[in-house]
């Protein structure tokens, strides 16, 4: 569905990303984690148009993405969930929402039919729907959080780039954040998301990627890659045990 | 009566020019400091050729024409540049457009000006002026009502609160900029195919800095974005403005008066409006 291909990214004389290559199947889960500064949030600006890469290539569906723009490629299906909150504050919440299947190519907003009336069923998805006329400006950071990751999700994407979707969310909206992730599995999405949260990254992922200054350190289940000497060197430095 | 009537045609003329400038920079929070090289476009292109052909359907065709062009010209530059360079450059592209028009005397007749402007058939009184003038500022307000409500209207705000996510739901911002661009370009030619027939002339000094900061004054003081705000400011601030003819003072006084006046209120509302005037920068 996504594929990376020998990806790197200098700036100015720092190098960002180097050589990293993975790709991520149709309906699968992939968790992107690594500790900061690993290069996962500028990964994710490759793959959805905001920075160009230095080197090597992004297929989405077999297609050669790379120098398309960030708008057509969520025209073309890639949805992102950034790391600070999304919501316009100076719209109400199903403006919010409208925004975003109004930007949906003309074929698809007609083959949906009544976009305020899917706003509508999103807000109910999220439990906002009474808040719908309410400037987003006023919602708590959770539901924030909750209204763009539902308001990206019924968007009609096919491939989601989420960044750190929990941050800043209680436990009780990280369950129903995890929720949501896997009915969109369930739908046949792919899902490729960066989280410190390695407890939600076993929950959700089918395959995890570990990053470390800027390239691909470790792949594999979620259950090897915890269990992973590499892993704890990565987070807390040389392995304690050894 | 006749003052009132004055008030009407001053305010009406002014209008679809300022609502376009508030979507621009309002709704938009794109830093368009040169409304006013759009308008200079627009008159100059409207009235040269239909005084040269004596047809209004080939002077406001004309119009269109240059007016889509700069328009085009404006949005371009405020893709390629930041928010604060495009503020400068527009700035600069006013004054340059204003340096034209005041020196190349054997086309535009320079600071004198371009007198004996042709008017509508239909509009013999100054009662025909403010009424068909209230009916373009009504159906234009409207028009641009319900895109400041609409799908686009969101797209704008959208893209002004944080363009980076605007983007990534599929807006198109280049797209957005040049629909914005060409509908406040298409406020200035309506504006100018009226205001220079009501004095019967067309004066380079009508479209000097003054009457920038006027259509800020206007904008940040009816609260940037709202076209029922704006229109409400308009109107008390024209009031105002030509109210000020009536103090009994000498011109030279006056001129620099009205412009200190007006520099006041825009520092005020500039102070009380700050949180919705500049675009908020987040990173990502």
């Amino acid at each position: 569905m996504l594929s990376l291909s020998h990806i790197s990214l200098t700036i100015g004389e720092h190098r960002i990303l180097s050589d990293v290559s993975c790709s991520v199947d149709k309906g699968e889960i992939v968790g992107l984690i690594g500790p900061n500064g690993s290069g996962k949030t500028t990964l994710f600006n490759v793959i959805s148009g905001f920075l160009a890469p230095t080197h090597g290539t992004v297929h989405l569906r077999g297609l050669d993405i790379t120098c398309s723009s960030s708008s057509r490629r969520a025209q073309m299906g890639i949805g992102r969930v950034f790391q600070n909150f999304g919501i316009f504050r100076e719209m109400t919440l199903e403006e919010n929402v409208l925004v975003a299947l109004e930007a949906l190519p003309k074929a698809d907003r007609t083959q949906r039919g009544n976009l305020r009336k899917i706003a509508g069923e999103t807000l109910e998805m999220v439990g906002l729907q009474s808040h719908a006329k309410q400037k987003a400006g006023s919602l708590s950071g959770g539901q924030m959080r909750l209204l763009e990751i539902a308001r990206t999700l019924m968007s009609g994407k096919e491939v989601f780039l989420l960044d750190e979707p929990t941050a800043g969310v209680s436990p009780k909206l990280t369950q129903q954040v995890a929720d949501l992730i896997l009915q969109l599995k369930k739908q046949g999405k792919t899902i490729l998301v960066v989280e410190h949260d390695l407890p939600f990254i076993s929950h959700v992922c089918d395959r995890v990627i570990v990053m470390d200054v800027g390239r691909v350190a470790l792949t594999g289940k979620p259950d090897e890659v915890k269990k992973s000497k590499e892993l704890r060197e990565l987070y807390f430095g040389a392995d304690p045990t050894t | 009566m006749n003052f009132f009537l004055h008030i009407i045609v001053m305010i009406a003329t002014t209008v679809p020019n300022v609502l376009g400038f508030n979507l621009l920079f309002g709704r938009g929070k794109i830093f368009h400091f040169g409304p006013l090289g759009v308008s200079i476009v627009a008159a100059y292109g409207i009235f040269l050729v239909t005084i040269a052909t004596d047809s209004f359907t080939l002077g406001i065709a004309a119009g269109l024409l240059v007016v889509s062009l700069a328009s085009a010209f404006f949005a371009w530059l405020s893709l390629r540049l930041d928010a604060d360079g495009f503020g400068v450059m527009s700035i600069a592209v006013h004054l340059g457009l204003l340096a034209v028009v005041l020196n190349w005397s054997s086309l535009t007749r320079g600071a004198l000006g371009i007198p004996r402007i042709p008017r509508f058939v239909f509009l013999d009184s100054t009662l025909d002026f403010a009424l068909f003038s209230t009916v373009v500022a009504a159906v234009w307000s409207y028009i641009l009502w319900k895109i400041d409500k609409g799908p686009f209207g969101r797209k704008l705000i959208a893209l002004s609160e944080h363009e980076w996510h605007a983007k990534s739901l599929g807006i198109d911002r280049p797209q957005v900029h040049l629909i914005a661009f060409l509908l406040a370009g298409i406020g200035a030619l309506l504006s100018n195919v009226l205001y220079p027939q009501y004095l019967y002339l067309l004066h380079p000094s009508d479209y000097g800095f003054p009457g920038f900061v006027f259509f800020v004054t206007v904008v940040v003081a009816g609260g940037p974005g709202s076209v029922r705000g704006c229109l409400l400011s308009l109107i008390l601030l024209s009031f105002l403005r030509e109210g000020l003819r009536f103090i009994p003072m000498a011109p030279d006084i006056l001129g620099p008066l009205r412009l200190i006046l007006f520099g006041l209120i825009l520092y005020i509302a500039v102070y009380c409006r700050r949180d919705l005037l500049f675009p908020k920068q987040r990173t990502v």
